[in-house]
């Protein structure tokens, strides 16, 4: 390396980052003192690192960090439900599942011997029973309607693979969540609808990490019939007894900080459960489906939208109806109207996170 | 810290949380705070993305790989030992989720002079080019590199880290972050060069070069 020849980039970037030994240090140095081309090479180093360093640093976009926020949610939920488990409730699982296997093939699967879920095809969200994802192999002759002690129960196949069942029932006083046909055909079948304690922060708040066993497979076979196996395919109109949401009244005193969302551990989270259907106050009803309607026509829906959830409470101190209209499920979007008894807002609809 | 993009100021739960250090928060974390683990991502997920778009030099990949890497980090919270900085630790998960897309891609390393031709290839007519396509370039020369020399480039000359916490950040000694370093270096040299040239833009100064030159 001395005369004419140059030294190449690695040796002069190792010069530069202190690598060489004090010896070959001193003889490139000796070498770039007469050689131009080699002390060009040299700047030329130098300049890559202003480039790097000046090449500006972006923040991450919104979109990235809602994301980011959803997937941390379901840890969450996960964390909370005891780990393993991390679906929360799908309040509409009739609109969720109408694009389902089996609600398309007419030999469905699940009302004789379910396939493994390998066979059910792609949709988007894919139930498959938990108890078939892990055994290995799955046996698709073998007798899959359990045993009511072995109440099997559906997962949903997260975008990562992972299966992520629903979660269990827990008491009697729970929304009523419906049920597809399909669950109650297949009558071993049970989905787990979210029960989150009606204590409002515990929901959230100690319950973290709590591995106190709440959930286990298999259910107990009691969590059947508590689900309300029925299925109101007719209508979804407000006043219909069907109707797929309830209306809770919980006293609480809900802020904009709250509402800001995670929302499910409060519209969504409990309420007279199944029943009341009947003993709603129809200035209520009116007032959901006027709002409704607005929801509809902002997200120009054909069919105005069920809330996924309202409750009777306070907002910021006054008298208050809150409801919950999901405006893009994908992204855990909920739409929030806060209304006085007039039906008026008593702030601008927002929108909110679901989980 | 940076403020959230997506909330607004901050209610007073949030602020007495904003004034824990990020230790303090894992170990609420760990304790079962349902939202320490939000506060830590509110504040370093702009330099988390920064790294993970600068190693991947692709916004899709960047986002999973950041999204991977703080569900990562969520759950193996309890992981963390307290010995490096809770920043540390998380670059380490980003950077080493980034590396894990990378392989998994398998991209491979790049001959010397392929790189000088897909710049040539890539590279807009100097008129069209300005301060801001530069940026792109670079960002489009790093991609061409091996991975563990991004990687080190990325933290080193772009994030402006130390040495020293690059290493802690890759779990190597200083001399491979400076190694890695300067082979990087010198394989984007030319193809740099060549963009400046074509650019038209004022030379860098070489003020460095001709100090280390002199001796």
């Amino acid at each position: 390396m001395t005369g004419d020849t140059h030294y190449d980039m690695e040796i002069l970037a190792e010069l530069a980052e202190g690598l060489l030994d004090g010896a070959t240090a001193a003889r490139v140095r000796e070498h770039l003192a007469v050689c131009d081309p080699c002390g060009e090479s040299l700047a030329d180093l130098a300049a890559v690192r202003e480039m790097l360093a000046g090449v500006p640093v972006p923040a991450m976009p919104m979109g990235v960090a809602l994301r980011i926020d959803k997937a941390l949610g379901a840890e969450a939920e996960t964390r909370r439900s005891g780990g393993g488990l991390k679906l929360d409730e799908a309040p509409d699982w009739d609109r969720i599942m109408a694009d389902s296997p089996w609600e398309a093939m007419p030999d469905s699967p699940w009302e004789t011997a379910p396939e493994p879920p390998s066979t059910v095809g792609e949709p988007p969200l894919r139930a498959v029973p938990v108890v078939a994802a892990v055994e290995e192999p799955p046996r698709p002759s073998a007798p899959q309607v359990p045993e009511p002690q072995e109440v099997v129960r559906l997962g949903v196949v997260a975008d990562d693979g992972t299966v992520v069942p629903a979660r269990r029932r827990r008491a009697s006083r729970r929304r009523s969540w419906q049920l597809p046909a399909m669950a109650s055909a297949a009558a071993a079948v049970v989905i787990g609808v979210a029960g989150v304690s009606a204590g409002l922060l515990s929901a959230t708040g100690t319950d973290g990490g709590a591995g106190n066993g709440s959930i286990a497979l298999p259910v107990p076979t009691t969590a059947a019939p508590s689900a309300e196996p029925s299925k109101d395919v007719a209508t979804t109109g407000p006043a219909h007894p069907g109707r797929k949401y309830v209306i809770a009244s919980s006293d609480f005193n809900y802020s904009d900080t709250v509402l800001r969302g995670p929302l499910n551990t409060y519209v969504g989270a409990y309420g007279p459960g199944s029943t009341g259907d009947e003993s709603s106050d129809p200035a209520v009803m009116r007032c959901i489906t006027r709002i409704s309607e607005q929801v509809g026509d902002q997200l120009g829906l054909r069919k105005n939208p069920n809330p996924i959830g309202v409750d009777q409470a306070f907002y910021e101190g006054s008298e208050a109806t809150v409801m919950a209209f999901w405006k893009n499920r994908l992204h855990n979007a909920v739409w929030v109207y806060v209304v006085d008894d007039n039906c008026r807002n008593m702030r601008p609809p927002s929108v909110s996170r679901w989980q | 810290m940076n403020p959230p993009p997506d909330s607004p100021p901050a209610a007073t739960q949030h602020a007495a949380r904003s004034a824990l250090s990020d230790a303090d928060l894992l170990t609420s974390h760990i304790g079962g705070d349902p939202h320490a683990f939000s506060e830590i991502v509110r504040r370093h997920r702009d330099r988390m993305w920064a790294v993970a778009l600068r190693t991947l030099g692709d916004p899709d990949e960047a986002a999973d790989a950041v999204q991977d890497a703080f569900v990562s980090a969520y759950r193996k919270a309890d992981s963390f030992r307290g010995e490096a900085a809770v920043t540390t630790w998380l670059h380490r998960i980003v950077v080493n989720a980034c590396l894990d897309r990378m392989r998994r891609k398998s991209i491979r390393p790049v001959a010397d002079d392929e790189l000088v031709e897909a710049a040539e290839r890539d590279t807009p007519m100097p008129d069209q080019t300005g301060e801001r396509d530069v940026s792109m370039e670079v960002t489009a020369a790093l991609k061409l590199l091996p991975a563990d020399q991004r990687a080190a480039l990325v933290l080193v000359d772009m994030m402006g880290y130390s040495v020293e916490d690059a290493a802690q950040v890759l779990g190597v000694p200083t001399g491979t972050v400076k190694s890695r370093c300067a082979r990087g270096r010198a394989k984007l040299a030319p193809i740099l060069s060549h963009l400046r040239n074509r650019s038209d833009l004022t030379r860098v100064s070489s003020a460095k070069g001709a100090e280390l030159r002199d001796g």
